[in-house]
């Protein structure tokens, strides 16, 4: 390596001091010949013939020479700089071949560094904070979060430089002029800015020892789009009060634009605040989730020095009190992504793949533009190679021309990218939290660059360089084209099959996601969406006890039943298929009266409502009755369950009087099972169906602050918010309510699939129009090629229908082969795809494919129109004229 | 005296790195020493000597420094690197197993 490194250097050195070393070996020339003819006249020459036997044993200077220069490689460095000042000005000459290309390869490229940038975005992004190296994510046992006393703990054991804890499942409301707004807050530990150093724009963050939750601190530190947006960007912000769960908190910092927060994945929480029992009431419960945790390593401490540190104090704690977590779960540094998303690699593994795929088809298209210019200027190359060039300076020349194409089109395709990416962080999406996208131009984004740049040259370029260089002087220096000769095999031809085989798979993979969103759109989710609506209520803390929140939510119901229009309104703690849906659970599950060793593993979806909920959703009762407004605190306590858990855990007993053991606070609580009702979907459309425990929430009124009452109209749902929402706001001003139809509350739910038919099907749509591109420039290349071959055919009494069929079925041939072999290859590939679909749509789904065909055939019928028509208007003399 | 024969092909490098290898020389001192002692039986044209040399420096088994001539010129002396000195070292070698195989090739059958 050092001597290939001294070698380099030695030829770096001979170029760039070129003239210094052409210098120094004339001078090393004239010496040799000086002392030669010194020699010769010591011989006895005169001074004349002397000079001239020495320059007649030394041979020609000037070849010499350039030997010389050869040997120090220089020779190769000079002609590469020498080809792409040539390159350019060949490529700028033809300005619609270079647009063509560029334009090629930036679709290609812009498709593939969206992906990326997306991916690196969502799942990469590296956190705005002080040394970011060193922070680290942490779990305990399987679970995301810990409790609030665990955090305590594991932090003032010190085995780290320091470990914070946060929360962005929570809720608080914000007084805003005369409403109140529902916000999803970033909780934080009182040490939080302390332990991983975030900048900011104004003030500053608060400190472990004014936010400790036993102070019950009223700071928080607020976002760069909240301080625009909702303090309208005054300076003065700091030390300004703003109004949460109604009290007071003062602002002690605003962050900058563009921070990139610590949970990851584009989210950017608008407020932070400390952990207090304020808003996040429970706090000190035991097994309150309270905190997922990241910490900061030691100057030289590694992970798995800290993960062995820490486990030694969580293990010492589990042996005092059995029921604190285990072990360690993971410790992972932030800079390594976010954690447990799996399924969202592969997504953007798949998006990748296509990625590149789109780019290969671009690179297709842009060799074939190349190979069908070698053969317009093969007597350019003839020429060169008559004068002497070697085939590898013939291929170094026409690699360097794809060079060029490739570094102006990745060039378009990285600023296209970034454009998309602006453009994309617009969208508003129905998402709890705001979420930001930024483009980072970091060494990540600089590798995939060079990477695509590299492969777009080649890919682009190797095939029409060796073309080029193949030596056929005679012919193409006598300007004999080889007219009539028609070859349907040739590089192009099978180019352009290669692009057709390439976007039949995009095309399917991207018709499977379009129809994978049509049929979740259109799924059966188990209740109604179309006469019902939604109401969220966040409450200001501690202004409720459990008795008065029922009171409250019984008063909102009897109101807006009262409301004309609405038929039915009901109460509940979740909304199923949004943000809150319920909690999911997982225990063992006996049957009061039977051995415990009898009771059976069950996971379930829970949702904790009041009378009416299931007929106000539409959800069908099935046997036994609803809960009653009787089913409250003291008692007996009842439980409605669906179909599935019937089926699955009940073993065919007569579900309803069943009574059974469920896991309480502590211990487990005797249920009876009065109801049962149909199977609906909890979590996410896509989900395989679930078991569900309803509770009755009179008997359990939650702790949540967030609760949702249901309605059902008789009318358009969308014209009953406003009173609805009115109605509501007026019983207490202090609570944020929003109120949606039931429709419009499912966008999260549709989301992954509306994301996933957005982008496949864009990728898809870029590599069909790509490869339409290509088949395009072929065919018309070919009817400029057989213009003559066209014209004679004319004007010997060709009909049209002959001369279309000539021009036609060449392209029908290779797009046909393309079709076939996509489709094949779909069908075998598509399969892997099956986990991103909704139960229920095959990954080898007929109508995709039958779609496929029809399509990739239309189009490309109609990107040979334009060709077809130039061909069939070719007269008899416009052919001879062009001979 | 004959005309001088042809350099075995191959050989040229050997030929200067031996002769750089006793003292720091530069292109006419090179081909007048290895002219001198072959007594005058190789020639080293040069044609092929310039090329050859700055062919070794690519290597990186010459270094080439300026220095004064005995005639009080400046000029680029050619002196051996250590890589050069192995490379002298695994020609000699070879060159020891060829010109011993082709004298027992050619005398095969005298003794």
């Amino acid at each position: 390596m050092p001597r290939f490194l001294e070698r380099t250097l030695h030829r770096l050195r001979a170029l760039i001091l070129r003239r210094r070393a052409d210098a120094s070996l004339a001078s090393e020339i004239a010496l040799h010949l000086e002392e030669a003819e010194r020699e010769h006249r010591a011989r006895g020459l005169s001074a004349a013939e002397a000079r001239l036997a020495a320059r007649r044993d030394f041979g020609g200077v000037a070849l010499i020479e350039d030997q010389c220069r050869d040997m120090r490689r220089v020779a190769v460095v000079q002609s590469l700089l020498q080809d792409l000042r040539h390159g350019l000005r060949g490529l700028l000459a033809q300005p619609l071949l270079t647009i063509a290309a560029v334009a090629s390869i930036g679709a290609g490229a812009g498709a593939t560094a969206f992906v990326f940038g997306l991916a690196s975005e969502l799942l990469l992004a590296r956190p705005t904070a002080r040394d970011v190296g060193a922070l680290v994510n942490i779990t305990l046992d399987r679970n995301s979060h810990v409790s609030y006393r665990d955090w305590r703990a594991l932090d003032e054991s010190g085995v780290l430089a320091g470990l914070a804890g946060y929360h962005i499942e929570g809720s608080i409301t914000v007084r805003q002029g005369e409403g109140t707004i529902g916000l999803v807050p970033l909780l934080a530990t009182a040490n939080f800015f302390d332990v991983l150093g975030v900048p900011m724009a104004l003030g500053r963050g608060f400190t472990a020892a004014e936010a400790a939750a036993e102070r019950e601190p009223r700071v928080v530190v607020i976002s760069d789009g909240f301080w625009r947006q909702r303090l309208g960007g005054d300076r003065q912000a700091v030390g300004r009060a703003i109004v949460v769960n109604g009290e007071a908190y003062t602002v002690l910092g605003v962050l900058p634009a563009g921070l990139k927060a610590i949970p990851g994945f584009g989210l950017a929480p608008e407020i932070y605040v400390p952990l207090s029992r304020g808003v996040l009431p429970g706090l000190d419960h035991p097994h309150a989730a309270a905190a997922q945790l990241v910490g900061r390593l030691k100057p030289g401490q590694s992970v798995e020095q800290a993960t062995a540190a820490l486990d030694t104090v969580v293990q010492r704690r589990h042996l005092e009190a059995p029921d604190r977590p285990m072990r360690v779960g993971q410790i992972v540094p932030v800079t390594d992504g976010v954690p447990g998303m799996g399924s969202i690699w592969q997504f953007f593994a798949l998006l990748g793949v296509v990625g590149a795929l789109v780019l290969g088809i671009a690179c297709a298209n842009v060799a074939g533009l190349l190979l069908a210019r070698n053969t317009v200027r093969q007597k350019e190359l003839a020429l060169r190679a008559a004068l002497g060039a070697s085939r590898g300076r013939i291929v170094q020349q026409l690699l360097v021309e794809a060079l060029w194409l490739a570094t102006l089109g990745t060039a378009c395709g990285v600023v296209l990218m970034a454009v998309a990416m602006a453009a994309l962080g617009r969208v508003p999406l129905p998402l709890p939290l705001p979420f930001e996208l930024s483009v980072s131009l970091d060494w990540r984004l600089f590798g995939l660059t060079l990477t695509m740049l590299v492969l777009a040259t080649l890919g682009s370029g190797v095939l029409p360089a060796l073309q080029g260089a193949r030596p056929s002087l005679a012919p193409a220096l006598k300007q004999v084209e080889r007219a009539y000769i028609h070859r349907r095999w040739t590089a192009r031809g099978l180019l352009v099959v290669g692009q057709v085989t390439i976007s039949v798979g995009l095309v399917v993979t991207a018709l499977l996601f379009v129809r994978n969103l049509s049929m979740a759109q259109r799924s059966n989710v188990g209740f109604d969406t179309t006469r019902t609506l939604v109401a969220q209520i966040g409450l200001v803390e501690n202004r409720y006890t459990p008795e008065r929140r029922v009171a409250y939510l019984q008063d909102v119901v009897d109101r807006v039943d009262a409301l004309p229009g609405v038929e039915r309104a009901a109460f509940a703690f979740g909304m199923p298929l949004t943000v809150r849906h319920g909690r999911t659970s997982g225990a063992p599950i006996g049957i009061a009266g039977e051995p415990a060793s009898a009771s059976v593993q069950a996971h379930w979806a829970e949702n904790i409502v009041g009378p009416g909920y299931f007929d106000t959703l539409g959800i069908a009762r099935r046997q036994g009755r609803d809960f009653a407004v009787a089913d409250t605190a003291g008692t007996p306590r009842v439980v409605v369950v669906n179909e599935a858990f019937v089926e699955r855990y009940l073993a065919g007993r007569p579900p309803i009087g069943l009574h059974l053991m469920l896991p309480g606070p502590g211990h487990d609580d005797d249920y009876e099972i009065v109801g049962v009702v149909a199977n609906s979907r909890y979590r996410t459309i896509g989900e395989a169906q679930m078991a569900a425990i309803y509770y009755a929430y009179r008997q359990r009124p939650t702790d949540g602050r967030v609760l949702h009452v249901l309605v059902r109209v008789a009318g358009d749902p969308a014209a009953a918010a406003r009173p609805i929402a009115a109605t509501i706001g007026a019983l207490d001003p202090a609570a944020a309510v929003d109120v949606q139809t039931v429709g419009q509350s499912l966008a999260f739910a549709f989301l992954p699939s509306r994301v996933g038919a957005a982008l496949l099907g864009s990728l898809g749509a870029i590599g069909l129009t790509l490869a339409m591109a290509g088949l395009f420039a072929m065919v018309s290349y070919s009817v400029t090629r057989r213009t003559r071959e066209i014209g004679v055919r004319v004007a010997l009494g060709a009909p049209v229908g002959a001369v279309v069929r000539l021009v036609v079925g060449d392209a029908l041939v290779l797009v046909g082969i393309g079709l076939v072999g996509g489709l094949g290859a779909a069908a075998v590939l598509t399969p892997a795809l099956a986990g991103f679909l909704v139960t229920g749509l095959s990954p080898t789904d007929p109508a995709a494919f039958i779609a496929t065909a029809v399509f990739v055939v239309a189009i490309s019928l109609l990107a040979t129109v334009p060709p077809i028509r130039r061909a069939t208007g070719v007269g008899p003399l416009v052919a001879l004229r062009t001979e | 005296m004959g005309k001088p024969s042809d350099l075995i092909q191959g050989t040229l490098d050997l030929l200067i790195l031996k002769t750089v290898s006793l003292e720091p020389k530069h292109g006419w001192a090179i081909a007048k020493r290895i002219q001198q002692v072959s007594q005058d039986a190789l020639q080293v044209t040069q044609g092929s000597l310039y090329p050859a040399l700055h062919r070794l420096e690519q290597q990186g088994w010459l270094r080439a420094k300026s220095g004064q001539t005995e005639t009080g010129r400046e000029a680029k002396f050619y002196a051996l690197t250590p890589a050069g000195k192995k490379q002298l070292a695994r020609e000699l070698e070879s060159w020891d197993r060829l010109s011993g195989a082709i004298g027992l090739v050619v005398r095969d059958g005298e003794a």
